[in-house]
């Protein structure tokens, strides 16, 4: 049986970095009181232990996830890990702990404690990639289509697949404020950059502005009035989605 | 007429039409085309009524030859006339698209000059979309009852969904409002689409590149509260629809007074939203929960219980067959228990197989225990003895009718609506009197 150990893990903040500190606490046979990123500001009384980024410790530990804990494991870790709540590591390491015990069965006990709150990350995550899949909105810059959102979780990956299929003859930006990450689509490429400030998209065209207002007033006439319902639009397009949804953040 | 104001004109008069989904096909998107589909659907925004608009969902034309008396569009009703081109509305839904406010367009018309004329003018607009600028996204189109079977096939080989509004739930009810339409003339499109489709699936499993006739299925709406037909008239037709014509969905549509005449309700009537609401939950019960129109409502009790949704109503009626054991039922009871949905019976059943399940795990897995508690045991758990019928009534009532108003309940209950006006304490008074209302019925 680990202990739980008094230790908090230091490392980079990515995923193969995350996937050293699981290597770490198998070996170590500890689960440690957190796990955080360099770049978290949480100050803690505890030891601290830096886990350096091995690339060859964190692919045995890939390769371990689909062979112990079956199909499916890998990729809802990896959804689970875009989120951007505090306790994500800890939560998923004590998941692939218990995976590593039972075996393939791990996916289907949707009721165990340690299993319930990584597919709840998986939910979260997964739920606002459809979400945005919605309500992302272009402006048509003339030469390029560009979008910004203010996600909670880090979905550029997961959007990235739909918005190029769907739109293989354009060049587009999404650039996801939160995270100062952009997502590039340009002549049948994409790649992602991290961008410190918003990127200096130019002035709306006349022409992009009447879209704009035709899309407006579409969106206003097809209320129906004596049906009027806030609460139920409130709960199923939240308020934080708005401010950049061209029709609603006027309603802000 | 510029195009603001046909746009206006244009979705205020296909606004009473409620399909906007856009579910139903897989399509991929393709080099130098635009576009593509997902299975599960996708909502691009949601209008201040709180429905869901994914499609741009416009008439071609509201110039109607017909005179149906619950339509907005009928040719009696003075109100502005507008017509898109067939190159306008492509352009439009192209540019809408790019900027990823749709996810498709849902094309309806009112009847110009004939069906076959207006369908005509719909396949124009749909082939200069689908050919000319390669459009990969989703079309739902409106089938035009009357038109030339031949015409259908064809807007059904552009369209990904079609639908036929069978509009009034009974063949009087049509003669009456809607003596431009027969019943006949209603069905016999649909079933051409369900043929067309089942010939079309086989056609596609020997040729895998056969064109797809209408691949998201069909769909069909009917208006509710404009006749007098019980819920349980309604429910048997939609029964009978999924079973005949495999519909994909039927919707419903509380009808809202347009215009003033002596054969339909009066013009300050509300919309029976919760009826349609509890119409939907039926509905639901049907498709995903392996309940039959019968089991839901019978002659003696034809209308829904105001205070209950379809399901407890069913679970409080038939008490005999509960506690189920959830670790050993089989997944039909358990999508018979109240707070247990499709997504958590199956979870329930593969995770039952990794060890037995106690309440704890259960809640995690998304159960509401707030009601299934009554009507289960599992590990740890032999059942909720010692409950009153009392406390069992006051978990399943449904608190939403409270919320939704004097109004919706004067439609059901109307002994109920002087309490709700009274304020907090008569919503407290009414509440206690629906509970001990469900207590005298178990």
């Amino acid at each position: 049986m680990d202990r739980e150990a008094d230790v908090v893990y230091r490392y980079d903040g990515s995923f193969e970095g995350f996937l050293c500190c699981v290597f770490e606490s198998v070996y170590a046979h500890e689960i440690p009181f957190a796990i955080l990123p360099h770049s978290s500001p949480m100050a803690t009384l505890f030891p601290e232990k830096l886990i350096e980024t091995d690339p060859a410790k964190a692919r045995r530990v890939d390769a371990s996830l689909p062979k112990k804990l079956g199909k499916g494991a890998r990729s809802c870790v990896a959804h689970a890990f875009l989120s951007g709540s505090e306790e994500k590591e800890l939560l998923i390491l004590r998941f692939l702990r218990l995976g590593y015990r039972v075996g393939p069965g791990v996916m289907f006990m949707a009721g165990h404690k340690d299993v319930a709150p990584v597919l709840a990350l998986e939910k979260a995550v997964c739920g606002e990639a459809h979400l945005l899949t919605g309500f992302v909105r272009f402006q048509d810059y003339g030469d390029f289509l560009g979008g910004t959102i203010t996600p909670k979780h880090y979905v550029l990956p997961l959007l990235r697949l739909h918005f190029c299929q769907r739109l293989p003859s354009e060049d587009f930006i999404l650039y996801d404020a939160t995270h100062g990450a952009a997502l590039l689509w340009q002549k049948g490429k994409a790649s992602y950059a991290q961008l410190d400030e918003a990127p200096p998209f130019p002035e709306i065209s006349r022409e992009e502005a009447a879209y704009q207002e035709l899309w407006k007033r579409f969106y206003k006439t097809i209320a129906i009035a004596a049906r009027e319902n806030p609460a139920l639009r409130r709960s199923l397009c939240p308020k934080r989605y708005w401010v950049n949804m061209t029709e609603l953040k006027e309603e802000l | 007429m510029d195009l603001m104001e046909k746009l206006t004109i244009l979705a205020d008069s296909a606004k009473y039409d409620v399909a906007c989904t856009s579910s139903g096909v897989d399509r991929g998107g393709a080099a130098g085309s635009i576009g593509s589909a997902v299975a599960p659907g996708c909502c691009h925004t949601f209008s201040a009524d709180g429905r869901c608009v994914s499609l741009l969902k416009v008439l071609l034309t509201n110039v109607c030859a017909y005179d149906c008396a619950y339509c907005v569009n009928r040719r009696s009703n003075d109100l502005p006339r507008a017509a898109f081109t067939p190159r306008e509305l492509a352009e439009l839904t192209i540019q809408f698209y790019r900027r990823n406010y749709i996810e498709g367009l849902f094309l309806s018309s009112a009847v110009l000059i004939s069906p076959d004329h207006t369908t005509e003018l719909m396949i124009k607009a749909l082939e200069l979309l689908r050919n000319e600028y390669h459009f990969r996204g989703y079309i739902h189109a409106k089938a035009i009852p009357g038109a030339d079977p031949a015409l259908i096939h064809r807007l059904g080989l552009l369209a990904d969904r079609l639908s036929v509004n069978i509009e009034l739930p009974s063949a009087a009810s049509l003669g009456r409002l809607a003596p431009d339409k027969k019943k006949a003339a209603i069905l016999a499109p649909m079933s051409q689409i369900a043929r067309a489709r089942d010939e079309n699936r086989q056609e596609l499993t020997v040729y895998r590149s056969a064109p797809k006739f209408a691949p998201a299925g069909q769909s069909t709406q009917m208006i509710v509260g404009a006749t007098p037909e019980t819920d349980r008239q309604i429910l048997k037709l939609t029964e009978g629809l999924y079973q005949k014509y495999q519909l994909k969905r039927v919707f419903y549509s509380a009808y809202i007074p347009v215009a003033q005449d002596s054969r339909l309700p009066a013009l300050n009537t509300p919309p029976p939203l919760l009826r349609e609401h509890r119409l939907y939950q039926a509905d639901w019960l049907l498709r995903f929960y392996d309940f039959s129109a019968d089991e839901i409502l019978d002659d003696a009790s034809p209308n829904f219980d105001p205070f209950l949704d379809p399901k407890c109503n069913w679970a409080i009626q038939h008490l005999d067959q509960f506690p189920v054991d959830v670790n050993r039922a089989d997944k039909t009871m358990l999508l018979r228990v109240p707070g247990i949905g499709p997504k958590s019976a199956g979870r329930i059943v593969r995770a039952r197989r990794q060890g037995a399940l106690g309440l704890e795990e259960l809640r995690r897995m998304g159960v509401v225990l707030k009601r299934a508690q009554y009507f289960i045991c599992c590990r740890g758990f032999s059942g909720a003895a010692g409950f009153g019928r009392r406390s069992i009534a006051a978990a399943l009532v449904d608190s939403g009718v409270f919320a939704a108003g004097a109004q919706q309940l004067s439609l059901f209950a109307p002994e109920f609506a002087p309490m709700l006006t009274a304020g907090r304490p008569g919503l407290e008074a009414a509440k206690e009197e629906a509970v001990s209302w469900i207590e005298k019925r178990m």
